[in-house]
């Protein structure tokens, strides 16, 4: 089986935010609410980087060990889902995890919070796949589709990979064995070059 | 001619990048720029904190240093920590009534009623005791529901049942607050510690080995419930409403942290409330009725508490016609007793 991953290329990642949109647009997601986000850290400094950040789908899940209903689960591709029908809305899944995955909208009175919302690598949840109530409640169910994350398919730059984690690998590992021979690498173009000299 | 000066001088460019980069600081490896950078972010040292259109709490932050440490007090530490205590603390209760058993009045009771609590004080007893059970089931539910009563009710059943939970224990804390200030203000006056007769009370054991320690309207150890009560349920009350309203764009930091001090707190009087409780209803004869109808029979006041029943037993069986028909004819009988 294989074991689904995201992977953000930060020496790629141009901070376009175009991945957040079509997760926006594709899951029909609410306002307030970002299943995708992307941090740029020294913004405007030299060695500024851009990832694109999302549910990780960790295979020892933080957010599924602290739930406390167990409404968490992974799929045999290595996708942590989660159940909106058994979510309490705590958001103790939000204070555990490392990416800042989990969201919550604004549903109850006094702005308590709803049922958490994370990224299902466009894979739905526990219901029918493809049904309206699927849809209603996770999104678009791609991966039933045969389709990857959107987010990763339209990526300009393909600086975002979603898929197999040993393919994803690959792809990196070519990239960074090809990246240093390049002189148009950043590295090599302009932090190496001592101008005058 | 020309074309061939040009290439040649487009050949030389790399040829000079590459000596430059042949430097003796750079020893010809290509050092990915962000690597510091990473490392960093990889071992969490330090919170990567950028920015990002999304402006929710925490969406500038690239990895929740944080998370992992109180993932590992959640379920390292606190649920079963807490739930050894809890069981010490019933086990506590249960080892008091095997030692003890029933406490019963010495001279029996002698139907002569003496207020004890006015209306106003069991009205705003009894809402604060019904709130705090309440509470603290529900409160109980979301740190051993997954454990204990999951495996019992099945997924869907019990998600229903902790999301009623935790509707109720959200809106019923900030009036828990309001019933708690009023028990406070009603009670206060009666349970200010008076060093010299508290610590006597508390080096006989407030009486538990035999003979009576001496006390005022309230014995040191309902002195102490009384102060562990008010104080820990503020700290419960104030961690409790910040929990609330995730909306004051509070940190994660902010809300683990007051997780933290929430659950301790809880757990210290869920435990203690056990010897309350106990004490109140079944560890002592004639005890609850007292909390129930504001009245307590004048042996219970003498045994109890003396130097109170010294102050009030000139009032005792007034008022109590309603409450005991036949208390008030034992009134009739025995005019002596009550002057």
């Amino acid at each position: 089986m294989a074991r689904m991953k995201f992977y953000c290329d930060a020496e790629r990642c141009i901070e376009c935010n175009a991945c957040v949109t079509a997760c926006k647009n594709e899951h029909d997601i609410p306002w307030g609410v970002n299943r995708r986000r992307v941090v740029t850290i020294k913004d405007g400094e030299h060695g500024e980087r851009s990832l694109s950040i999302a549910c990780m789908h960790c295979s020892d899940a933080p957010c599924a060990a602290v739930c406390p209903v167990d409404c968490f689960y992974t799929t045999d591709d290595g996708i942590v889902l989660h159940d909106k029908d058994i979510c309490i809305g705590c958001g103790y899944c939000f204070y555990a995890c490392p990416f800042g995955a989990p969201q919550f909208p604004e549903a109850a009175a006094f702005s308590a919070r709803g049922k958490m919302d994370k990224c299902t690598f466009c894979a739905g949840g526990p219901e029918a796949d493809s049904s309206s109530d699927e849809y209603k409640k996770y999104g678009r169910n791609r991966i039933s589709e045969g389709k990857l994350p959107l987010c990763a398919e339209m990526c300009s730059t393909k600086a975002l990979l979603a898929g197999d984690a040993d393919v994803l690998s690959d792809i990196y590992r070519t990239r960074v064995i090809n990246r240093g021979a390049s002189v148009l690498n950043w590295g090599v173009s302009y932090d190496n070059i001592k101008l005058g000299s | 001619m020309l074309n061939l000066l040009l290439l040649s001088c487009l050949m030389v460019i790399p040829f000079q990048v590459n000596v430059a980069a042949d430097t003796p600081s750079n020893t010809g490896v290509v050092q990915n720029t962000g690597t510091d950078l990473w490392r960093q972010v990889r071992q969490r040292d330090i919170e990567i904190v950028g920015t990002s259109q999304v402006k929710s709490p925490g969406a500038n932050v690239m990895i929740n240093v944080s998370g992992q440490a109180w993932r590992e007090y959640r379920v390292m530490t606190l649920i079963p920590k807490a739930g050894l205590i809890i069981f010490l603390g019933l086990l506590g209760v249960g080892v008091f009534r095997l030692l003890r058993g029933k406490i019963m009045l010495e001279h029996g009771r002698s139907g002569i009623k003496i207020l004890r609590f006015t209306l106003n004080q069991r009205v705003a007893h009894w809402t604060t005791a019904i709130l705090f059970v309440v509470l603290a089931s529900t409160g109980l539910i979301l740190m051993f529901g997954r454990k204990f009563l999951l495996p019992v009710f099945g997924p869907e059943a019990f998600g229903n049942i902790a999301i009623a939970g935790k509707a109720v224990h959200d809106y019923l804390g900030p009036v828990f607050l309001v019933s708690l200030t009023v028990l406070f203000i009603l009670f206060v006056r009666d349970n200010i510690p008076s060093p010299k007769l508290d610590l006597k009370w508390i080096m006989q054991g407030g009486g538990m080995f035999g003979k009576h320690a001496s006390s005022d309207r309230f014995n040191a150890g309902e002195k102490g419930w009384f102060w562990i009560a008010s104080l820990v349920g503020l700290v419960l009350v104030i961690s409790g409403i910040i929990l609330d309203f995730p909306i004051f764009g509070q940190s994660r930091e902010t809300m683990e942290f007051y997780l933290f001090v929430h659950g301790i707190a809880a757990v210290t009087m869920i435990v203690v409330s056990f010897s309350h409780i106990y004490m109140g209803t079944a560890a002592l004869e004639a005890t609850f009725e007292v909390m129930q109808t504001g009245y307590c029979d004048s042996n219970w006041a003498e045994e109890h508490h003396d130097l109170w029943y010294e102050k009030v037993k000139d009032t005792a069986g007034e008022g109590s016609q309603q409450q005991d028909d036949s208390a008030a004819s034992d009134l009739h009988q025995q005019p002596s007793d009550t002057a």
